[in-house]
């Protein structure tokens, strides 16, 4: 009878041990004390702080540009990708599957190195311009295998019955693919975004002298020390992600 | 027909020459320039040489990519070992809870990973909470460093990619007919037997996957033996980065790049190559196909 | 008779539904026990109560004097061949029948040898090395059956094992079942909703409805005298002609009328003669099971006979089996089942057709009294 708790005694460890961090920070972001040893009362200070922080608020604004744009193009390309990888079999798609499905699985400190190279070699100075081209390589690749598993399920008859029916490309575009193929497209889109708010490692590789984004702020703050107001600003950043992610969710949801 | 092989190459065109150039091709560069010299102010040299691959017989290297390869290798035991129950309680829960206890599993994930990384710092901190109960609970003493080693390195590595690992190997219990857990029992086996000897057995693509999801990225580690690691503690990750930052060595940086991509690519082309033998013979076995 | 598997008082409820009620079962050593009934009876409950996947609300399971009630499944000397055989697919046919012993550490020589044993015994032992899904149904069957008696229990249970076969490999392979347990002489418990697998195979058997064992007995003794109108028509088929006694005496017949059997506007009941299977009083009411091909259907009318009955009607639909041929005949209100077996070259005569006028005839002997309410 005993080994049969093991199960749910381990997954409620997991559960405990992957929510402690996240609670504390939590808790530690409305502590008054500068440092996190001891609570010496609840207070907001630190999102005050937050709010004046002027370098702070241009990360902020510099990552959601990057994120922005970023996200665009590789939801075009990664559609674009996705579609052909569903539709075609040939050995060209070989080719092009294992080019969208590599950035996956390499660590990303390899794709940041390699991107590093490249500009250097062909001396582009590095800027918010070098770091944008990056973050597209890789969210391609995750843009495209969420609409690719959307497209699995898509019932081909649809479009061949427009096609009989006389319908061009362009109408079976805008008036079939888009509505149904629209929520896999958005979700994927949310993904690509979230990846780019949230990518450290490529993005500290490919910035400028002077280019800041959230995350390296806090790298850079961590780096020297560990400043309260960290708390703040990860609670707020959390936040915000898991707006995101439950918005997407709400999006892949398959309809009953 | 002709006429259909034409839309077929404009169309895959754009996503296709964007990965070959930034992807491919860079990937590509960085083997070729290691063999390059190190330019004097940083950047690169303008000879192709041997030298950069020597410099790395200093036994500093091997003792990092040994220490990367054995880290790695700890943590993906540490999560398939704690992955295994959990993938097994939820894919035992009722249909309608499962959906939400994965979502309680993945939502630690949508966190920006150096935040996730700040808060086992500031846990782990020599005067923190954790320190002061375990001291008090006579597990540490005062002087004790939770931090900047080894151990606060794999604890925040299996953190990261413990929720990589439980999902494919839940992918993989789902599949898995409970039923046959039952006919071990009936036959003798007690619950740990039947667990070890059929459910495990039974979700091993599903482990095989999460071994290639959570090995190959740990490989590449930087910021987290940057930041909760010591001096004792680097791995390959974090030497590329200091040649990259702190001598603009990139030659050398390259070629440590290149050891890192064949310590990547060899478990990937094994592990894709073991998953297709696993799934065909899976496929025709019984039809329990994971 | 010694009970060497012995239930008693076992009762099992889930949430509001009683899936078990209060059961009594005694099983003896090496026969083989069928529990028939319709879907929803509890056969399956009982057997998982057995294996001991489930716990009984009240009640004791005895295997050999034994108290297994709280014992966990892992430890009971009760093996299972489940409904889809639950075979292992990561391992082969030979790994499969070797579990039971590798998990309970037997030496290695040992494992080795009962395996052959057992891979002889289900002839299967050419196929030993390739997994599952290599082979058909029936040999899955087989490895099922092998791997759980490899471990020599004192019980083995079978949960619709035939359910997945095709009707010409069932009967092959209730053969097989047979021969296996002359081989193996261990007790089995066969769980079926299947009466021709349940009564071709077993020593005794049980009929469950409801939660409740209906009736125990031989196959021949369920059949021919079953003891309510659940076992009576849940077996084979049969015709109730009930109604109250309306003459007794001492002599070892009874006159019932019953009613509905009337001609025309003959609307009074028809006096059929029965045997007094019991003491019976006058204006008792009784259910009489007549078995189909306990009834004689010809054209003309037969003589006379003391103690037979004869009823005429008209043939409404007849359902030509091949070795018999079953009538439905419309007698008054109501239709009465008869079967004719074709001793002889059929067509040499004329077969008995739709609408035509038979007649029916039976002896009074062969009529079963079934006893109301369990009395």
């Amino acid at each position: 009878m005993k080994l049969s708790r093991m199960p749910l005694l381990v997954s409620l460890l997991v559960l405990i041990f992957f929510y402690l961090p996240m609670g504390m920070l939590v808790l530690q972001s409305f502590n008054q004390a500068r440092f996190g040893g001891d609570w010496t009362g609840f207070s907001f200070r630190w999102y005050s702080e937050l709010w004046a922080r002027r370098d702070i608020h241009e990360a902020t604004w510099n990552t959601l540009r990057i994120a922005m744009t970023a996200t665009a193009i590789s939801m075009v390309l990664g559609s674009v990708a996705a579609w052909c990888l569903h539709r075609y079999s040939s050995r060209l798609q070989q080719l092009h599957r294992s080019l969208v499905y590599a950035p996956l699985v390499i660590p990303d400190i390899l794709m940041g190195i390699s991107l590093l190279l490249l500009f250097v070699h062909l001396n582009v100075p590095l800027s918010f311009n070098t770091i944008i081209v990056a973050h597209i390589t890789f969210c391609v690749s995750y843009v495209a295998l969420v609409l690719l598993g959307r497209l699995q399920d898509f019932d081909e008859s649809m479009i061949e019955a427009a096609r009989d029916l006389g319908a061009g490309w362009g109408t079976i575009l805008r008036r079939i693919l888009l509505p149904l193929l629209g929520p896999g497209l958005a979700a994927g889109g949310l993904l690509a975004f979230t990846l780019s708010i949230d990518d450290f490692v490529i993005t500290f590789l490919l910035a400028g002298p002077g280019d800041t984004t959230l995350p390296i702020k806090i790298f850079s703050m961590m780096r020297r020390s560990s400043p309260q107001i960290i708390n703040a600003l990860s609670v707020i950043f959390m936040s915000v992600t898991f707006a995101i992610v439950i918005l997407s969710q709400r999006l892949i949801r398959p309809k009953p | 027909m002709r006429r259909f092989r034409w839309t077929e190459w404009i169309l895959t065109a754009p996503p296709l020459l964007w990965l070959i150039a930034f992807f491919a091709l860079p990937t590509g560069l960085i083997l070729l320039l290691s063999f390059r010299s190190a330019a004097v102010h940083g950047g690169i040299g303008p000879e192709w040489t041997l030298n950069t691959w020597k410099s790395l017989a200093d036994p500093v290297y091997p003792a990092i990519i040994w220490r990367t390869l054995w880290l790695s290798a700890a943590c993906t035991g540490a999560c398939i070992a704690m992955g295994l129950p959990v993938a097994y309680w939820i894919a035992r829960l009722p249909r309608r809870v499962r959906s939400w206890a994965l979502l309680l599993i993945i939502l630690p994930f949508w966190t920006n990973f150096l935040i996730r990384i700040f808060a086992w710092r500031t846990l782990l901190h020599p005067d923190g909470a954790l320190k002061a109960l375990l001291v008090w609970l006579g597990l540490a003493e005062v002087n004790d460093q939770l931090l900047y080693n080894q151990w606060a390195v794999l604890l925040v590595l299996v953190y990261t990619h413990l929720p990589f690992a439980i999902l494919p190997l839940y992918a993989a219990a789902e599949r898995f007919d409970f039923g046959l857990l039952d006919a071990a029992r009936d036959l003798g086996a007690t619950r740990g037997q039947a667990f070890a000897r059929v459910f495990v057995p039974g979700v091993r693509v599903g482990m095989l996957t999460a071994l290639l999801i959570v090995f190959i990225p740990a490989l590449g580690s930087y910021a987290i033996p940057e930041l909760v690691g010591g001096p004792g503690s680097e791995m390959i990750g974090n030497k590329i980065a200091q040649r990259i930052f702190n001598d603009r060595n990139l030659p050398l940086a390259s070629a440590l790049s290149v050891v890192l991509a064949v310590a990547v690519f060899l478990p990937l082309m094994l592990g894709v190559w073991l998953r297709k033998r696993l799934g065909d013979g899976l496929v025709s076995r019984g039809g329990h196909l994971s | 008779m010694d009970a060497f598997i012995e239930l008693r008082g076992v009762s099992k409820r889930f949430g509001e539904l009683v899936a078990v009620k209060n059961t009594d079962l005694i099983l003896r050593k090496g026969e083989v026990f069928s529990l028939l009934g319709p879907s929803g009876c509890g056969k399956t409950t009982l057997l998982r109560l057995l294996a001991g996947f489930l716990t009984p609300d009240a009640g004791e399971i005895m295997v050999n004097g034994r108290d297994l009630t709280k014992v966990p499944p892992n430890r009971r000397p009760i093996n299972t061949v489940f409904q889809n055989y639950a075979l292992f697919p990561h391992l082969t046919i030979r790994g499969n029948i070797a579990f039971g012993l590798e998990v309970a550490r037997r030496p290695k020589a040992e494992i080795r040898r009962e395996v052959e044993r057992m891979l002889d015994l289900i002839q299967m032992t050419a196929h030993a090395d390739k997994r599952p899904g290599e082979i058909s149904g029936g040999q899955k069957q087989r490895v099922a059956i092998a791997r759980a008696l490899i471990n020599k229990p004192a019980l083995l249970l079978l949960d619709e094992p035939l359910a997945a076969l095709d009707l010409k490999l069932r009967q092959r392979m209730l053969l097989e079942l047979d021969r296996i347990h002359d081989e193996v002489g261990i007790t089995f418990l066969y769980v079926t909703h299947d009466q021709g697998e349940a009564m071709s195979l077993s020593d005794r058997l049980a009929v469950m409805d409801q939660g409740q064992i209906e009736q125990t007995g031989t196959p021949a003794e369920i059949y021919e005298s079953p003891r309510s109108r659940f076992v009576a028509d849940f077996i084979g088929d049969t015709n109730f002609l009930s109604g109250p006694v309306s003459h007794v005496d001492d002599s070892a017949y009874v006159r019932l009328a019953v009613d509905g059997l009337g001609a025309g506007a003959d609307r009074n009941p028809t006096e059929l003669l029965a045997w007094k299977d019991r003491e019976l009083k006058a204006g008792e009411f009784v259910n009489l099971s007549l078995r189909p091909e306990k009834i004689i259907v010809s054209r003309e009318r037969p003589p006379e006979q003391p103690q037979r009955n004869i009823l005429n009607g008209i043939v409404e639909d007849k359902i030509y089996l091949g070795a018999q041929t079953q009538f439905r005949v419309r007698v008054g209100d109501r239709v009465v089942t008869a079967q004719q077996q074709h001793n002889h070259f059929l067509l040499d005569t004329r077969p008995i057709s739709w609408n035509e006028s038979v007649w029916l005839s039976w002896h009074a002997d062969d009529g079963y009294m079934i006893v109301e309410d369990g009395t």
